[in-house]
């Protein structure tokens, strides 16, 4: 589904991401933890285009993507999706216009088509009621569901979550959470950067370990959780348990 | 002595003026609308040949005053191309708030938030079609309360006209003000036309504001 290759990025002086290589398969759920600052966030703004790199190639559904190539970036993001950790809802539309927006205006769907998929995948999250509400009127974990059926609208093949719940009030945590364990279990391919921990070891596929740039253990939750190989991931672990 | 009987007395021949003030400041406004979001898009441009024009011409109009670009344009446009005084006030009225409006728009458009116009691109938009549905419509509103503020600075500038034969407000009040003696009188009645103008600027965009205040912000 997605591949990475020898993937290098530097802001100005700073190498950030110093060559990953990483394979997501379909429907499979790759979380991504790692201190901050170990390029975890950048690597998935990487995967969506939002950033450039310098060096290696990101493959997509088998084509290597052409970073240059306007054209070519859309058309992946209308099939990648991505939710961001400061929700990037669109203040002046309602709920329902933010999740129909994507479908109307770039895959081209009729507004009562599209209207029926917004508010399919409204419900899909528990906010079909509000669906003519402003995101200025609903709290932080609404507005952060209201930005999942925004990304599931496009009927995206994968979602790339970039620290989901980081801007979000402990007590709002868990109604995204359960979104997103709901989204694994109905087999949708999902990169998730996040910190939470215990939500790493119940949905992941793999638990990728990051850590200045490089990708430094990978494996599935029991194995990185519970029998981390190196001593950069067990002193980590340590830290955030 | 003041003759409040000359403010009624004279208050119809100002009517003319009345008007000539605002074709003056009216178009003037719109041109410099134009003027200042094709501006504030060069300057937002990362292109030079966009980008340099665009500074070069705000440097220019904030740097200089208006009085002196009023003279300038009315003398250079009727050299070259025969230009009447009319059309050369609202061409420098105009030229004079493009600078200024394109400072505006520029400021709303940068103070929306980067993440808007990522989230907008992530679902697969042209940079274009996300300026125009997701930026714009919020910087507008955003830029509405300066927007005001400039229109009613236009507003009074239109009276600078005056210096090149424009018969609005303040000219006709000197004129009138030279002939029958009673300037405080007449410039009075031209002080009631514009307090009304600007009077009705403000309310109208206290209205726009409220309107657009219903679909609140993120």
């Amino acid at each position: 589904m997605i591949t990475i290759k020898e993937l290098e990025k530097w802001f100005g002086q700073l190498h950030v991401l110093k060559g990953i290589d990483l394979t997501v398969n379909p429907s499979e759920v790759v979380v991504i933890i790692g201190a901050s600052g170990s390029g975890k966030s950048t690597l998935l703004r990487c995967i969506n285009f939002l950033e450039k790199f310098q060096k290696g190639e990101i493959v997509i559904e088998g084509k290597v993507v052409n970073q240059q190539n306007e054209e070519m970036i859309n058309e992946i993001r209308s099939r990648v999706g991505m939710v961001f950790q400061h929700f990037n809802l669109f203040p002046h539309m309602t709920v329902l216009q933010n999740v129909i927006e994507g479908p109307t205006q770039v895959k081209g769907i009729a507004q009562e088509e599209a209207t029926k998929i917004g508010q399919y995948y409204l419900d899909k999250v528990g906010l079909l009621d509000k669906e003519d509400a402003y995101p200025s009127t609903l709290s932080g974990g609404q507005k952060q569901r209201v930005a999942i059926a925004r990304a599931l609208a496009m009927e995206p093949s994968a979602i790339l979550f970039d620290e989901p719940t980081s801007a979000l009030d402990p007590e709002l945590v868990g109604e995204v959470l359960s979104v997103m364990k709901f989204l694994a279990r109905d087999g949708m391919t999902m990169v998730i950067v996040t910190h939470e921990m215990d939500f790493a070891r119940e949905v992941a596929d793999r638990v990728v370990y990051m850590d200045e740039g490089l990708i430094m253990e990978q494996g599935t939750p029991q194995q990185v959780f519970d029998t981390p190989q190196k001593e950069r991931t067990q002193s980590f672990l340590s830290r955030v348990r | 002595m003041y003759d409040f009987k000359a403010l009624i007395e004279f208050f119809p021949y100002f009517l003319p003026a009345a008007w000539l003030t605002i074709v003056v400041s009216f178009f003037g406004i719109v041109l410099g609308v134009v003027l200042g979001l094709l501006t504030a898009f060069a300057c937002i441009s990362s292109k030079l040949v966009f980008n340099l024009p665009a500074r070069l011409y705000i440097f220019a109009i904030r740097g200089t005053p208006l009085l002196l670009q009023i003279l300038f344009l009315y003398y250079s446009l009727r050299g070259i191309f025969n230009f009447e005084a009319m059309t050369s006030a609202i061409v420098a009225l105009g030229v004079h708030n493009g600078a200024y409006i394109a400072e505006i728009f520029r400021g709303a458009i940068q103070s929306i938030a980067v993440g808007q116009m990522e989230a907008a691109r992530s679902l697969g938009m042209t940079y274009r079609k996300a300026m125009l549905r997701i930026v714009l419509p919020q910087a507008f509103k955003r830029a509405i309360p300066s927007l005001g503020n400039q229109f009613i600075i236009a507003l009074k500038d239109s009276s600078l006209a005056s210096a090149i034969t424009i018969k609005e407000l303040l000219l006709k009040a000197q004129q009138l003000g030279a002939s029958n003696f009673k300037m405080m009188e007449m410039l009075t009645i031209a002080a009631f036309f514009y307090l009304i103008y600007t009077s009705i600027f403000t309310w109208l965009f206290h209205r726009v504001e409220e309107k657009l205040s219903v679909s609140g912000n993120a």
